[in-house]
């Protein structure tokens, strides 16, 4: 009598390639930061009459004249720059791109030019206008996450 | 042997494209609400129910007054917040004559709104903004300071609601219960009564100075306006 050895079943870790995590978090992260953006544009073009600042000075950073940029509100460079990384990151995780080389550089591009921005402008607050607003420094934080984020480009093997 | 593929790429795209819904969801409605929750802020005059005669006006504007206000000598100001030449007569005259005739019992100050919407377009919130600092006991360091920091709000190209609840929280006052009330329509009919009692008078421009019912036109020649009120204080206040 004999019998046949059962049917070995293995799952196969390897072969499949995972989406990239860091980048649904910089998509995560900028449309918070689109979100943040807007809502100051609105208040600057004036749809929203005062801003939510709790302790801050909101009103005080953006009536100053450095809230605007190139002739630009601020507030409007920040929908484009997050509006930016969103849709590259989202180009990024689709399913013949997680490897790409090239949209991970772009992400760095942006990331880092996202966090010196923000560094500029946190700086203006803290030296010249002596004044906070808390929706610029979440900004900030959210450019600086972004940006910590991107550096994971540089350390994942990409495809070209 | 059977190889499985690993299920944990697309259920990890899936909670992605979830969470991303859910935060965009979430930050429309919260743009919604800040949209509409900010409107309301009554920035120009109202309809007056039931003001049939000049002597109601004068009841609703409740002016705001500075000194003792039985004194024999008054001195009335139609000012408008947003006027640079009520800054002026606010940060450079009004300090010399309270200390001269408001602090020393001789004359009192009795203060007007007279808001110019036409040039001046936060002039009314503005007005009204007082009204809430007076809410809380504190109008003329309110007045004193929107008028020193006028080029802060006065050219914004945005309702100045924000930078008027900044103000109120500088002088401690409570900020919660200010911009509920600079977000309503409080205040606004008061404001509205100050405006059409100087229409009544026929007033051209502020600040408008009134001592005791005479219409001083060179209220910046500093000099022979303290030597009027001194004059008026000689006459025993007629």
């Amino acid at each position: 009598m004999s019998s046949a050895a059962p049917a070995e079943t293995r799952v196969e870790a390897v072969s499949a390639p995972s989406p990239p995590i860091h980048r649904m978090a910089v998509a995560l992260l900028s449309l918070v930061g689109l979100f943040i953006s807007a809502y100051l544009l609105l208040h600057k073009l004036g749809a929203i009459g005062s801003l939510a600042c709790g302790t801050g000075s909101c009103d005080t950073v953006q009536a100053s004249p450095w809230a605007v940029f190139l002739g630009v509100p601020v507030p409007a460079w920040g929908v484009a720059g997050y509006g930016l990384l969103l849709a590259v990151s989202l180009v990024g995780l689709q399913p013949g791109l997680w490897g790409s080389r090239r949209v991970g550089r772009a992400l760095v591009v942006l990331g880092a030019g996202a966090f010196g921005f923000s560094a500029y402008l946190t700086a203006i607050e803290a030296f010249v206008i002596h004044a906070w607003c808390r929706w610029c420094v979440g900004s900030a934080v959210v450019a600086t996450l972004i940006f910590i984020f991107t550096l994971g480009e540089l350390i994942r093997p990409g495809s070209r | 042997m059977a190889v499985q593929k690993k299920p944990g790429a697309g259920s990890s795209l899936r909670t992605f494209y979830i969470a991303l819904a859910v935060v965009a969801v979430g930050g429309i409605a919260a743009l919604g609400y800040a949209v509409l929750g900010n409107r309301g802020a009554a920035d120009k005059p109202v309809e007056l129910v039931g003001i049939e005669n000049v002597r109601q006006l004068y009841e609703l504007a409740k002016p705001e007054v500075l000194g003792d206000p039985s004194t024999p000598v008054k001195i009335v100001e139609f000012g408008d917040f947003q006027c640079p030449a009520c800054r002026d007569f606010a940060m450079q005259v009004k300090p010399l004559l309270k200390e001269r005739f408001f602090d020393t019992g001789k004359a009192h100050l009795v203060y007007y709104d007279f808001p110019l919407m036409e040039i001046h377009p936060h002039a009314f919130l503005a007005a009204r903004a007082s009204r809430c600092a007076a809410d809380q006991g504190r109008y003329w360091e309110y007045h004193d300071l929107m008028y020193s920091r006028q080029h802060q709000w006065a050219y914004s190209r945005t309702s100045p609601v924000g930078a008027f609840t900044d103000l109120a929280k500088e002088l401690g006052l409570d900020g919660g219960a200010f911009e509920s009330c600079l977000k309503s329509d409080k205040h606004a009919d008061v404001v509205t009564a100050n405006r059409r009692l100087g229409e009544e008078l026929r007033l051209t421009g502020t600040p408008t100075l009134i001592i005791n019912n005479r219409r001083i036109n060179n209220w910046s020649n500093v000099d022979a306006l303290i030597q009027l009120i001194e004059t008026s204080i000689g006459e025993g206040g007629a």
